[in-house]
């Protein structure tokens, strides 16, 4: 009983649950323009709603956490410029269909999809959440560094050109996110004995760069042309569509959920698994992928909304943030007296059931205002390309300067711009250098981390992958995606049907 | 209302020639953080500031800025003008930065504002760790070489200065150090299994302690926390320790050498008064943080102490990449 | 347009990536090779930084992906040196026209200008040049359009994120505190 009344207590008091609906609202607002991310929201929050109690000021975080991972989606598919890491893939199949004219679907889809992975998410943490998060701690750094070759193996279906280019792309991003003083050993590396570089590359700044900048700047070739006229009388996708896809958005939303709720890997990395993983389980899509496939819009965006949930999970019972944002998340409960830690479940089991409650409303105002307000946002696609090329760089700049108030970092983002462009005109793909430098870190941290704990000994480091079986599961799947992208497989998938016939 | 008006218009017209301390602030005062959204120092600065502001009658806007350990921050503040515009809010790393390689500015080139608090370490294991306190620890290590695994977080972290302290007085122990990004992470590793044995800031691992998610072998004080009263000191498992004692990392709020004397001062008066609010001292408290809430000469004196004290402990311990010597870090009398 | 423009193939969706399968486009094989420079300097970098001694070592992963990155652009020179070039481009119509060269050269006044002279006329310069150039309509819109986005964003980021960009000539802090005053701690 007193569960259900701490849960409801969002749905009672008017006051919450409006902070909870104006959070959200500015959380699709912020997450849509790149640069304005949900952490920087959230950490402004905490000074903001100081003085108030900390129910109001939960309400309002949560609300923009939400509204904010969905919110990236909305660039990405108008504009090509995903709003948040996590929307780097919707924009892969999003921008395709927004060329056609096809926006309104893209965004209807896009907005339900989010809808149901946030759903998902919500109802893991409700039901599973001390299971999850064992799971989630038993992980190993041997275990991470294993996800992070997983990961970095998406690359070959992230580059649909040539994949010797995609490669390249990848190894680049992964030399990206290891410049600067290594955070181990204080080592510097690729600084080349400059003192801007010690700090390393934001990789926001190598997104916003990549992405928007360079984006901008093809667009100038076709600056004079009228944009593609939107059609957006029907959005809410009709119930078939959506049926038809619940299958593959159950297996894309536990993706997001497992991703979200380890510390240290968050909805970017999910939503580029799960866009992986939809490309490999849909035999015959439509429309292919990176042409406007649906699938390529379910997968990501269940994903990351999926992630949310999932987030919350280590830190509603141990106290450990799954994200930046629950991060933040578990300051603004120190700083309003909570002693967040595996005893906030025992102790104070209303605020658990509260921030459910609370995430349940943001993720039905995520639907609301996803539908809803969708042709400002065309507008926005439709205005002169003349004014709207200068504002898209403006803000990039504003974005990169914005991550760490560092003037280096719109330098940065500036040199990829120009950098993507080129790429971009010679056919080398940009989603792997962002998929290399999310998972830099991740990969070289913790390959360290597991050859230290074995003693530099390959042997004994082998030996436990597979004594783990968490480990074996991972190392298969490693061995098994990479044999299927090598010419060894078409070959030997060749012959067998040779045989057979 | 008129007044204000009048006040801020006369202001913008003079520029910041006219920026006399009677008026300071007339504009919005920036703070550098020198760690990360959600870590502690940042929690700590967002907690404070909010009530020295009202002392201050002022408004200061805190921003995040990241990288180098703490150094970009510490530089960008050291570049801005020194008359107390610009606030680094930072913790005890940079006292160490000379003679670890990571700069050549420290606390040295600022003025201590006010120091907040000073936390305590604390040796915590993995609940399987096969020991359950400092001495059976002690005795696995001898026991196995090479075995167990201790978190760190780099060179010149806590751990990197606790594990100084334990090679020192007990001879140099072969273990293999782990390395982490900062010490929730460590923590959360220490929970996982992947390290048997992690020294961390108390306020990190309390609440840990308290729901029985990690063991405390000892904490590495003089006297007993009352948070934690029933974990031994490091002093009562080997007096050896008490030479060092009490250590602990701190937060303070600093200003560009050169600043003013009564910008300092007011600002000093603003923090102090702001650090005395009860829901703070409450905060910090349940965190397992020391208050101190110092400025002035003390606080240079407790600066040239700790640095002093830290800087030698880790040259002897050979983890140094240059001698305290070079910088004129004296070495403490004994 | 129902698929994107087939005479320039242009990138501008990632999924399929500008350039031609067989041919290789003015400029591609320069690229190429100032690829694989740029990668033997980072090995080369990698290298030093701790050289071969352990696993382990922080130059370990470096080394890896630079080994890989001048492996990867290698194949790719040489399999574009390999390519007939595209006869109907050049580089001055299709890859570096007159605009893009334009905005580039933009960005890097903006850059260089933003420190010295402070973000928000850096940033209507920016605008009202950006907006003129490729409008080419009157002078009312131009202004009109550029300052008004202009002080959109300066409001988003400057008063609800407090995103502080360099002031440079402009008193900022002294007139937002100003505004602070003004409507008494809302802000």
């Amino acid at each position: 009983m007193e569960t259900v009344l701490a849960f409801l207590t969002v749905f009672t008091q008017p006051q919450l649950f409006l902070l909870v609906g104006v959070g959200t609202f500015a959380g699709v607002y912020v997450g849509a323009i790149p640069g304005l991310s949900v952490t920087m929201a959230v950490s402004i929050l905490i000074s903001f709603t100081f003085s108030w109690d900390v129910y109001p000021a939960i309400a309002l975080m949560i609300g923009i956490y939400m509204g904010g991972v969905y919110g990236g989606s909305r660039t990405a598919i108008l504009l090509n410029i995903p709003g948040a890491p996590s929307a780097i893939a919707t924009a892969m199949d999003g921008y395709p269909m927004a060329q056609k004219g096809e926006a309104g679907t893209a965004i209807g889809v896009t907005t339900v999809m989010s809808f149901i992975g946030g759903f998902i998410g919500i109802i893991v943490l409700a039901l599973a959440a001390p299971f999850v998060s064992d799971f989630a701690l038993s992980f190993q750094p041997r275990d991470y560094m294993l996800l992070a070759v997983l990961g970095i193996l998406l690359v070959g279906s992230l580059s649909t050109g040539s994949l010797v280019k995609g490669i390249f792309a990848g190894a680049f991003g992964l030399a990206i996110g290891a410049v600067g003083r290594d955070p181990l050993t204080f080592a510097e590396r690729f600084t080349f004995d400059f003192r801007l570089l010690e700090g390393g590359i934001s990789f926001i700044a190598v997104m916003i760069g990549m992405f928007g900048v360079s984006e901008a700047l093809m667009q100038l070739q076709h600056a004079d042309k009228t944009a593609v006229k939107q059609k957006i009388s029907r959005i809410v996708p009709s119930w078939g569509t959506v049926r038809r896809h619940l299958p593959l958005s159950l297996q894309t939303s536990s993706i997001g959920v497992i991703i979200g709720a380890l510390p240290g890997t968050g909805g970017d990395i999910a939503a580029l698994m799960a866009y992986d993983h939809a490309k490999r389980v849909t035999k015959n899509p439509e429309v292919p992928f990176g042409q406007g496939a649906i699938e390529g819009l379910v997968a990501p965006e269940t994903a990351n909304n999926a992630a949310v949930g999932g987030a919350f999970i280590p830190m509603m019972t141990l106290g450990i943030p799954g994200d930046a944002v629950t991060a933040i998340m578990i300051g603004a409960l120190f700083i309003h007296g909570l002693n967040p830690g595996p005893m906030l479940m025992v102790d104070q089991p209303h605020m658990f059931w509260f921030i459910v409650g609370a995430l349940c409303v943001a993720n039905c105002f995520m639907l609301l205002f996803g539908l809803t307000g969708i042709k400002l946002f065309t507008r926005i696609v439709e205005m002169p390309r003349a004014v709207l090329i200068p504002l898209i760089m403006l803000l990039s700049i504003v974005g990169a300067y914005a991550v760490n108030n560092a003037i280096t970092d719109v330098y940065w983002m500036l040199a990829f711009g120009v950098f993507g462009y080129f790429m971009r005109h010679y056919g080398y793909p940009l989603g792997p250098v962002i998929l290399g430098v999310i998972l830099s870190r991740l990969l070289d941290d913790n390959w360290r981390r597991a050859i230290i704990s074995d003693r530099e000994d390959l042997g004994r480091f082998f030996g436990g992958i597979l004594h783990s079986p968490l480990s074996l599961v991972l190392f298969v799947a490693v061995i098994l995606i990479f044999v299927s992208q090598t010419p060894v497989w078409a070959k030997a998938k060749a012959m067998l049907r040779k045989e057979s016939a | 209302m008129n007044k204000i008006i009048l006040a801020t218009v006369s202001a913008l017209a003079l520029g910041a020639v006219a920026a006399q301390a009677q008026d300071y602030p007339t504009k919005e005062i920036q703070g550098i953080i020198q760690w990360g959204a959600g870590g502690s120092t940042d929690t700590v600065m967002r907690a404070v500031t909010p009530h020295a502001e009202e002392v201050l009658g002022g408004t200061v806007v805190m921003q995040n800025v990241t990288g180098g350990v703490g150094a970009i921050a510490l530089n960008n503040v050291e570049s801005a003008d020194a008359d107390g515009y610009t606030l680094l809010m930072g913790a005890e790393n940079p006292l160490l930065y000379k003679v670890m390689g990571l700069g050549d500015k420290d606390y040295g080139d600022f003025i201590p504002v006010d120091l907040l608090a000073r936390g305590t370490a604390i040796l915590v294991a993995n609940n399987d760790a096969p020991f359950d306190d400092y001495a059976g620890m002690m005795q696995y290590i001898k026991d196995n070489p090479g075995e167990l695994k201790l978190g760190a977080t780099g060179p010149g972290g806590l751990p990197s200065v606790i594990t100084a302290m334990m090679d020192t007085v007990e001879g140099k122990l072969d273990v293999i150090s782990v390395p982490y990004d900062g010490d929730g992470p460590a923590l959360t590793a220490l929970q996982g299994g992947a390290i048997d044995v992690m020294p961390a800031v108390l306020g990190a691992s309390i609440e840990g302690i308290r729901a029985g998610t990690m063991k405390p072998l000892a904490i590495f004080d003089t006297e007993a926390s009352d948070k934690l009263p029933d974990v031994p000191t490091i002093v009562s498992e080997n007096e050896a320790y008490g030479a060092y004692l009490p250590w602990g990392p701190f937060f303070g709020v600093f200003v560009k050498e050169g600043t003013p004397d009564d910008v300092v001062a007011k600002l000093s008066d603003a923090f102090k008064q702001g650090a005395e609010n009860a829901d703070f001292v409450k905060l910090m408290d349940e965190r397992g943080f020391t208050m101190m809430n110092i400025s002035g000469d003390e606080a240079e004196e407790f600066l040239t102490n700790w640095q002093q004290n830290t800087a030698w402990l880790l040259q002897d311990a050979g983890l140094t990449s240059a001698s305290p010597e070079e910088f004129g870090i004296e070495k403490p009398a004994e | 347009m129902t698929t994107p423009d087939p005479i320039h193939h242009d990138g501008s969706s990632d999924a399929l990536p500008g350039g031609y399968d067989a041919r290789r486009r003015p400029g591609e094989l320069v690229f190429a090779i100032l690829l694989t420079v740029a990668s033997l300097a980072l090995l080369w970098n990698a290298y030093g930084i701790a050289g071969l001694s352990k696993l382990s070592s922080p130059g370990a992963i470096p080394m890896a992906t630079s080994a890989v990155m001048v492996v990867t652009a290698l194949i790719v020179t040489v399999r574009t040196a390999r390519q007939p070039r595209v006869a109907d481009e050049t580089v001055a119509r299709d890859i570096l026209p007159g605009t893009v060269i334009l905005f580039v050269g933009l960005l890097v006044g903006y850059a260089l200008l933003l420190r010295p002279l402070g973000f928000l006329p850096t940033s209507a310069l920016f605008l009202i040049v950006g907006i003129k150039v490729l409008s080419r309509r009157g002078w009312g819109f131009t202004l009109g359009t550029a300052l008004l986005s202009l002080a959109v964003i300066w409001l988003i980021f400057r008063l609800v994120f407090s995103v502080l960009m360099p002031a440079g000539i402009v008193p900022e802090a002294e007139f937002v505190q100003m505004l602070r005053n003004l409507f008494g701690g809302v802000l």
